[in-house]
């Protein structure tokens, strides 16, 4: 019997990957390897409505039990990928057991980036899965003193919504201005202070240097001898994909550089999501996205290439946020910006950003504003057209 | 209820918010789809919930687009 299709991971790139397969007419066998005990799940809740409590955990699934019978979907859950020996065409599990495929999937995903001096800590957490959101979650009561080392995105939500909960917020970051190297000093100053004015404790430009406690953090201790006094920390200080299983089969332990389609270098192999480093077209290097529409459009353009199509060009990335009950959007490629136009209010959370490179826009970031995504989104583009035709050698 | 979504299907990243928000109008294939009519308000819910900001909204009284 034909293998058929073998997906690991069980996250968003994976089901659209399988989703895309079904719809395409795909009729052999397509199994995905989960590594958590839960069917595949949205992951964005959980630093939002799932650790509020106010999204049921129930909610975050894909689609229901039922869509995975009826599509002939089989789910192996809580079983990760060991190992891969691309010649024989195997996936192992952890105990041995292998999995034969004629097409694969990679779509493992990402781990939280970790500091070793918090190992072995109970009040430390690392935010991922539904597991994670749960237990963090118990501790979030109100009074509870939180200290988040790193503030990015996922530190900043987790602030917000522990906020809205009752705790009091301490976030540390090692950068002068948090988000600096993505979205600029400008608009990096105004995140922090959105932040302070909701009553987050940010504390900007110093280093974690260790712990008190025992089995428990109960003090964390900064370089410049600043100590913060906790209940709860959590670490957010960006992820590294979950390749590690790949170690051997010739494929990158450190993510998985593909073509714009999701091709690795190897027969029958793919891969998507935060486990892949796909090809950038526009600027013609391998780079992570890690974000939510990338995972989506890869897992479904892997399918496609499994089945012999092409999918089109890839959409400009694009990431939101939801904190403090403000919507921030993105499209298109901030660092790259030289300069930044800004219009609206900031002070009043109402306005949008144009990065600009060169005369060009080539991001936009609103903050309150969604009816503005459609029209930076067509003067991006644009500039990126018009980009490619100067380059056009003579 | 004269408010008509529209999904642009190269927007669209099946996020499913409007699903979520409106399953009587919605609902979620390769993209989201428009499958039935509800108030107004609740169109504009989902409308101004979509992370992808790939559904417009019309008003067929007027022909304007209300939405972005």
């Amino acid at each position: 019997m034909d293998p058929g299709v073998l997906i690991v991971g069980g996250g968003l790139a994976g089901q659209r990957c399988a989703e895309t397969l079904r719809r395409r007419g795909y009729e052999g066998q397509v199994r995905m390897l989960c590594a958590e005990e839960e069917p595949p799940y949205d992951r964005p809740p959980l630093s939002k409505g799932v650790l509020a409590g106010s999204v049921a955990e129930e909610s975050v699934g894909f689609r229901p039990a039922a869509w995975y019978e009826e599509n002939g979907v089989e789910l192996l859950l809580g079983s990760p990928a060991a190992g891969l020996e691309p010649g024989a065409r195997l996936v192992f599990l952890a105990d041995g057991e292998p999995v034969p495929y004629a097409q694969l999937l990679i779509a493992s995903g990402g781990e939280p980036r970790r500091l070793p001096f918090l190992e072995g800590f109970e009040n430390v957490h690392y935010l991922r899965t539904l597991a994670d959101a749960r237990r963090l979650r118990t501790g979030l009561a109100p009074g509870a003193r939180l200290a988040i080392v790193g503030a990015g995105f996922i530190g900043q939500e987790v602030a917000a919504t522990a906020l809205g909960l009752g705790a009091e917020v301490t976030m540390i970051e090692a950068m002068e201005v948090p988000l600096a190297p993505i979205l600029g000093a400008e608009l990096g100053r105004w995140f922090a202070e959105l932040h302070r004015a909701e009553g987050v404790r940010l504390l900007t430009g110093v280093l974690l240097e260790g712990a008190d406690g025992s089995r428990r953090v109960e003090r964390l201790q900064l370089a410049d001898g600043t100590r913060v006094d906790c209940d709860v920390v959590v670490v957010g200080i960006g992820t590294v994909p979950a390749t590690g299983w790949l170690s051997g089969s010739g494929l990158g332990e450190r993510g998985v550089e593909v073509d714009a389609s999701g091709r690795t270098a190897l027969p029958g192999v793919f891969a998507a999501g935060d486990a892949s480093v796909p090809f950038d077209h526009r600027f013609r290097v391998h780079a992570r996205t890690e974000h939510w529409d990338a995972a989506a459009w890869q897992g479904a353009a892997a399918a496609l290439a499994m089945l012999g199509e092409q999918a089109g060009a890839p959409p400009l990335p694009s990431f939101w946020s939801d904190q403090h009950g403000v919507r921030i959007q993105s499209v298109g490629h901030p660092h790259l910006g030289d300069s930044v136009l800004i219009e609206g209010d900031p002070a009043a959370r109402d306005f949008e950003a144009v990065f600009v490179r060169g005369g060009r826009p080539v991001a936009g970031l609103t903050v309150g504003r969604p009816r503005s995504i459609p029209a930076l989104r067509k003067r991006i583009e644009a500039g990126h057209q018009a980009a490619r035709e100067e380059e056009v050698p003579a | 209820m004269t408010y008509v979504p529209v999904v642009d299907p190269d927007e669209c990243s099946a996020h499913g918010d409007c699903v979520e928000i409106a399953p009587q109008v919605f609902r979620l294939d390769d993209t989201a789809v428009v499958i039935g009519v509800g108030p107004d308000d609740l169109i504009m819910e989902a409308a101004e919930a979509c992370p992808a900001v790939a559904i417009s909204v019309i008003d067929q009284e007027t022909g304007e687009t209300v939405f972005p």
